[in-house]
């Protein structure tokens, strides 16, 4: 994982990318614009943390270019933005998400774990969340090494948690993500997968990790590597 | 009325005491001018002649032109004063603090000095309210620079008192948050934005959804309950999402370790919060939205502030903040 931090203040830039590092993140400093663009021009990168105000222009619209001219590298936008304004507009200018400032540390490196898991460009072969694995390709799952015995279903809904961990996966998102239009879904389908999966997690080291949200949703809990 | 005199008053009471001088002044030419002595007009023959030609020739006339000048001009008075009655309704009625002007169409011009000079002095306030708004939002956005780098050098320590630490600056961020979001919603309700129909079930869904997972890794659960299905209300969507989350912040502060918060949408135009703490009277919630009074149960995180700001957003958007202390609930309810 190698990330390119766009940040003017230096002192800010260092102690993110410190931060980033000791999270087992490696990261690249940018102080300006042009340092970005040379920096994107040598080096892939898999995502890239943007500060908005910088001495050499707008991060937003450089950020709005960058995507013209096809740059797909997912972006986490720091922003100051006050409470009330309800459209971000990094968000239109291509960002994928936002942070507000201040950030702490552990925020932004689960944004940044969070985006990694989004399927794309470059999607991951492998999911990791906390002890689990999820190999998307063999559909495998383990718990610190060992395999859980998983039907279709149970794995779906595994790597669909899995990818959006750390944020509550809706109830209605997940029955159409396991069932096909025509399928009957009986109103109590998607809980009794659930449990199915929750039982499994709980036998192994991920005790605990699947919560409900009653009325909403599900949400796996994002533990970090 | 204690002692106050009303001008319809004063005037009947200037015009009955000019009738009586007129009376006195007209009985006084009359008996000038035809030579009448004191003494001829009381004297007992003479008595119920002068009685009638008084009441007939001065009484009779002047009564029929004072009656109703007296009469009109209290109705003149009234009509003139009524303006400045409305203007009094108004700005009780104002939802708000802000922008509160007296409307000048209808007023008299005797009245003008006096209401533009009102109306001066409410510009002179809402500047200095905003000037001051601004100074906070400014202080609070120079802050978020020094408090990342307090927070990211932070993260390099390890340890009992460093969590604490943390803990701390987390506590001073959302106090920040909080400042912004009071500076916000005031410069809002000066200038409001169009509303817009806002349906509360998913507003409720929406935000729960947004901040389940920082309650959960507090150690707490959360739900949502839809009592009524979609039931929309006018206003504006993040100034209410700011007054829901300011109540479950409140909810999750109250609740012990291992409990539950539960958002309910409905019954009809209300978002309830319950929560499985002692529960708060409805005079203690009023208390606690008093600036100065929630010493008792005053938090660094800024606890008191936040209901007062939901307090404002509702207040904002003709709503109020209720309290059901049997229910745990604290309930923001909107106008059918």
């Amino acid at each position: 994982m190698r990330l390119l931090i766009v940040e003017d203040n230096e002192r800010l830039a260092r102690l993110t990318r410190e931060g980033l590092e000791r999270r087992g993140l490696v990261c690249d400093e940018a102080h300006s614009l042009d340092a970005a663009d040379a920096a994107l021009d040598c080096v892939i990168y898999d995502a890239i943390i943007l500060d908005l105000g910088l001495p050499d222009g707008d991060g937003l619209h450089w950020l709005k270019q960058r995507r013209r001219d096809g740059m797909m590298v997912p972006a986490l936008m720091l922003t100051a933005r006050g409470a009330l304004e309800d459209r971000i507009d990094g968000l239109d200018a291509g960002a994928d998400d936002y942070v507000v400032k201040p950030a702490e540390t552990d925020e932004i490196a689960a944004r940044i774990r969070a985006l990694l898991r989004r399927p794309g460009v470059r999607a991951l072969p492998l999911l990791e969340v906390g002890p689990l694995r999820f190999d998307c390709a063999a559909r495998r799952a383990s718990v610190d090494g060992v395999t859980l015995d998983l039907s279709r279903r149970e794995s779906d809904l595994l790597e669909l948690l899995m990818r959006e961990a750390g944020a509550v996966v809706r109830r209605d998102r997940i029955e159409t993500s396991l069932y096909n239009f025509e399928a009957e879904i009986s109103p109590n389908a998607v809980e009794a997968v659930v449990s199915r999966l929750r039982r499994r997690l709980d036998e192994g080291a991920a005790r605990n990790m699947l919560h409900t949200i009653r009325g909403l949703g599900y949400m796996l809990e994002d533990r970090g590597q | 009325m204690s002692g106050r005199v009303s001008v319809g008053q004063r005037l009947s009471l200037g015009l009955s005491l000019i009738g009586l001088f007129g009376v006195i002044a007209l009985i006084a030419m009359v008996s000038l001018q035809y030579g009448f002595t004191a003494d001829e007009l009381l004297h007992f023959s003479t008595l119920a002649y002068t009685r009638n030609e008084l009441i007939g020739h001065v009484g009779l006339p002047i009564l029929v032109l004072l009656v109703p000048t007296v009469l009109a001009a209290r109705w003149v008075i009234l009509r003139a004063f009524r303006p400045l009655e409305a203007a009094a309704h108004a700005i009780e009625a104002a939802p708000t603090e802000r922008g509160v002007r007296i409307d000048d169409r209808d007023m008299p011009a005797e009245a003008m000095p006096f209401v533009a000079a009102i109306n001066r002095l409410l510009d002179r306030l809402d500047s200095v309210a905003r000037e001051q708004e601004a100074f906070a939002a400014d202080v609070a956005h120079e802050l978020r620079t020094p408090l990342s780098i307090l927070s990211l050098e932070l993260d390099r320590l390890e340890g009992r008192d460093a969590i604490a630490l943390k803990e701390e600056v987390t506590a001073m961020r959302r106090l920040i948050d909080q400042l912004l979001l009071m500076a916000q919603v005031n410069v809002e309700a000066a200038a409001p934005l169009p509303a817009k129909s806002i349906d509360l079930a998913t507003l409720a869904e929406d935000l729960v959804a947004r901040l389940a997972p920082g309650i959960i890794a507090g150690g707490r659960d959360i739900a949502v309950e839809v009592e009524d299905g979609h039931v929309a209300v006018a206003g504006h969507r993040e100034a209410i999402m700011a007054a829901l989350r300011n109540l479950v912040e409140n909810a999750v502060r109250a609740t012990p370790a291992g409990g539950t918060v539960t958002v309910v949408a409905g019954p009809g135009t209300r978002l309830r919060v319950r929560d499985e703490g002692p529960g708060l009277a409805q005079d203690d919630l009023m208390r606690l939205m008093q600036r100065h009074e929630r010493d008792a149960f005053a938090s660094t995180d800024g606890a008191g502030l936040g209901l007062a700001i939901a307090h404002r957003i509702m207040v904002a958007h003709r709503g109020q903040i209720l309290a059901q202390q049997e229910a745990r609930e604290l309930i923001l309810s909107f106008q059918q």
